[in-house]
């Protein structure tokens, strides 16, 4: 039991530190943690604040080095980083993330990084929402075993890219966005 | 030559795909990788951990008073995940402008040469960064720290390219690894280095760390040792060679690993104008004692460090204990093999009591010493400053 308890605690308090790995909240914060997330943390931020020139070229490295995100997206990172993590420049005061969507679903979507690889109507490195729902809703598969493969990644339904396991996004939450992707068609 | 360099890539690609395969319930950890844990496991409490994502770590410099870094004390910088290699389904290809391509199995290419035994130098690019001030983009290595210098096992990278018979024409040879990232999007790691440096007699395919294969976190089960270059030209988990006739082209060659030709105001972007990060320049560091240690009045210490340079030889140590007014050249022991650190030794006798301060600083033969505050560069890469530990004598 002390055992169980114990794993409980370190789950408990190892989410916490992955839902404290944030950056100053404004205008592209969350846009930025989700891209740079995906592959380091956002420490390598907080720590070394650049000049605009240098987060630039930052961007293009990170681009090259295989970030999936568009140039507008790029344009908004930029500007961000530019204003919030600036050598030359004190920091604003901590606002409102005013270019996070009103939509209570793209909030989701962002905050579980599923922007990062899928969009509405086109590829990005996953499938589109509309091909999802298109097959799944054709095949008849549930929502309770799309949501397992949320959160547990598969490989091969789509070609050679697999999907990683997102263990971080609650079976609610999977229930909820897979409700969500079914209804694009 | 365009048509094989997106072939390379595009092999590199098909192979991160396949080595994704569905994870178990519940792991955080990718098929087909270590875990952090795991490699935590085989290192000492002392390594300090810079980042998870990526992994990297390394020991400060009182922990490295060793002649030969022990494997568990090596420092660890990966740009992606750990890559977990089945040895028995490993094969290393040698492509581009050879003769012959190549291909082997492990064992194949472990029994088609003649083993070499190196002592070697290898430190990340970026040890020492977080000394630039303002602070420089990328991991944050201590002021020391992000090297070692191990014993090396392995094949002579010239032995493996005459096999295959390198073309006119060929200038470098980039090394690939098996290492994947967290999307399939993410570029592969692939730097070259001249067809020179890999034609030199210590320039190694490596499948031995200090007598023992390959630590899966340091290339299981092959890499490349480029000893006394950046870290980052010595691939690990490499399965391609690639003779190219120019410098690979691809972000961790044009993007990173680049310096400024001239020194750049500290703050300055990037110029147009860069060179390719290759070898370390002249270094060291005070192994003993370690900082805030207790020295007792009267009672003679030995000031020990490490002194190495990535091309040439050093010439001497010197040490301070007056913050830098006056110095002493220390004992520095014989050159034991071209790229290995070598060790000096300073007899002090502390006749007050309170802070004392040591101060090594090496020259080259070519006579460059370690200047007290390098040259700052945008990316933070060769930090070579003057290593200060600060003592206190007792009563």
């Amino acid at each position: 039991m002390g055992l169980r308890v114990f794993a409980v605690l370190i789950t408990l308090f190892s989410s916490a530190v992955f839902s404290q790995d944030k950056l100053i909240s404004g205008p592209g914060a969350t846009l930025t943690e989700n891209k740079c997330k995906i592959c380091h943390e956002l420490q390598h931020i907080r720590r070394s604040p650049l000049s605009r020139g240098e987060w630039a070229d930052n961007l293009r490295n990170m681009k090259e080095r295989g970030t999936p995100m568009t140039e507008a997206e790029m344009a908004v990172i930029l500007d961000y980083l530019a204003a919030y993590y600036n050598r030359e420049k004190p920091a604003p005061a901590p606002s409102p993330d005013t270019l996070v969507s009103a939509d209570p679903m793209q909030q989701l979507l962002d905050r579980n990084a599923c922007s990062g690889c899928h969009a509405l109507d086109k590829r990005v490195v996953g499938p589109s929402f509309r091909e999802i729902a298109a097959r799944y809703a054709a095949e008849n598969k549930s929502v309770l075993s799309l949501a397992k493969k949320v959160r547990e990644g598969g490989k091969g339904a789509w070609g050679p890219v697999p999907m990683p396991a997102n263990t971080t996004v609650s079976e609610a939450d999977a229930r909820t966005l897979v409700g969500w992707i079914l209804k694009q068609r | 030559m365009d048509g094989s360099r997106r072939q390379f890539i595009g092999t590199a690609a098909g192979l991160a795909a396949l080595a994704y395969l569905p994870r178990a319930k519940g792991q955080d950890t990718p098929a087909g990788t270590m875990s952090n844990e795991s490699v935590k496991a085989g290192k000492v409490p002392a390594m300090q951990w810079h980042s998870e994502r990526p992994l990297t770590g390394s020991v400060p410099a009182h922990e490295h008073d060793f002649d030969v870094t022990p494997s568990d004390r090596m420092f660890v910088r990966n740009n992606l995940l750990t890559p977990s290699i089945d040895p028995t389904r490993h094969r290393i290809s040698i492509k581009g402008l050879v003769e012959k391509e190549l291909e082997f199995s492990l064992e194949d290419f472990k029994a088609s040469f003649a083993p070499l035994t190196i002592q070697g130098m290898l430190e990340c690019a970026g040890s020492g960064r977080s000394n630039y001030k303002p602070a420089a983009s990328g991991t944050p290595w201590l002021g020391t720290g992000g090297m070692g210098c191990p014993v090396w096992t392995g094949a002579r990278l010239r032995d493996v390219l005459n096999i295959a018979g390198v073309k006119p024409g060929a200038l470098h040879v980039a090394g690939q690894g098996g290492d994947f990232g967290a999307l399939a999007t993410v570029a592969p790691v692939i730097r070259s280095i001249p067809l020179t440096k890999a034609m030199e007699a210590r320039t190694l395919v490596a499948w031995e760390m200090n007598g023992r294969p390959l630590p899966t976190v340091h290339g299981f089960p092959l890499r490349l040792v480029v000893p006394g270059w950046v870290g980052s030209a010595s691939t690990k988990w490499l399965h391609t060679l690639t003779v190219l006739d120019a410098p690979f082209k691809g972000t961790y060659m044009d993007s990173s690993y680049r310096m400024p030709r001239t020194p750049v105001q500290p703050g300055e972007k990037m110029p147009a104008d860069t060179v390719s990060a290759e070898a370390w320049p002249i270094k060291s560091m005070i192994t003993y004692p370690a900082p805030n240690a207790r020295l007792r009045l009267g009672e003679q210490v030995l000031v020990s460090g490490r002194a190495w340079i990535g091309e040439g030889d050093v010439s001497r140590v010197d040490v301070s204990t007056d913050n830098g007014r006056s110095w002493t050249s220390a004992r520095l022991s014989a050159r034991e093999d071209k790229y290995a650190w070598r060790k000096f030794t300073f007899p002090f006798l502390p006749d007050a009591p309170g802070p004392q301060t040591f101060i090594a600083r090496a020259w080259d033969t070519r006579g460059n010493a370690q200047p007290e505050v390098p040259a700052w560069n945008p990316l933070g890469y060769f930090w070579n400053g003057w290593h200060k530990v600060e003592v206190v004598v007792g009563a």
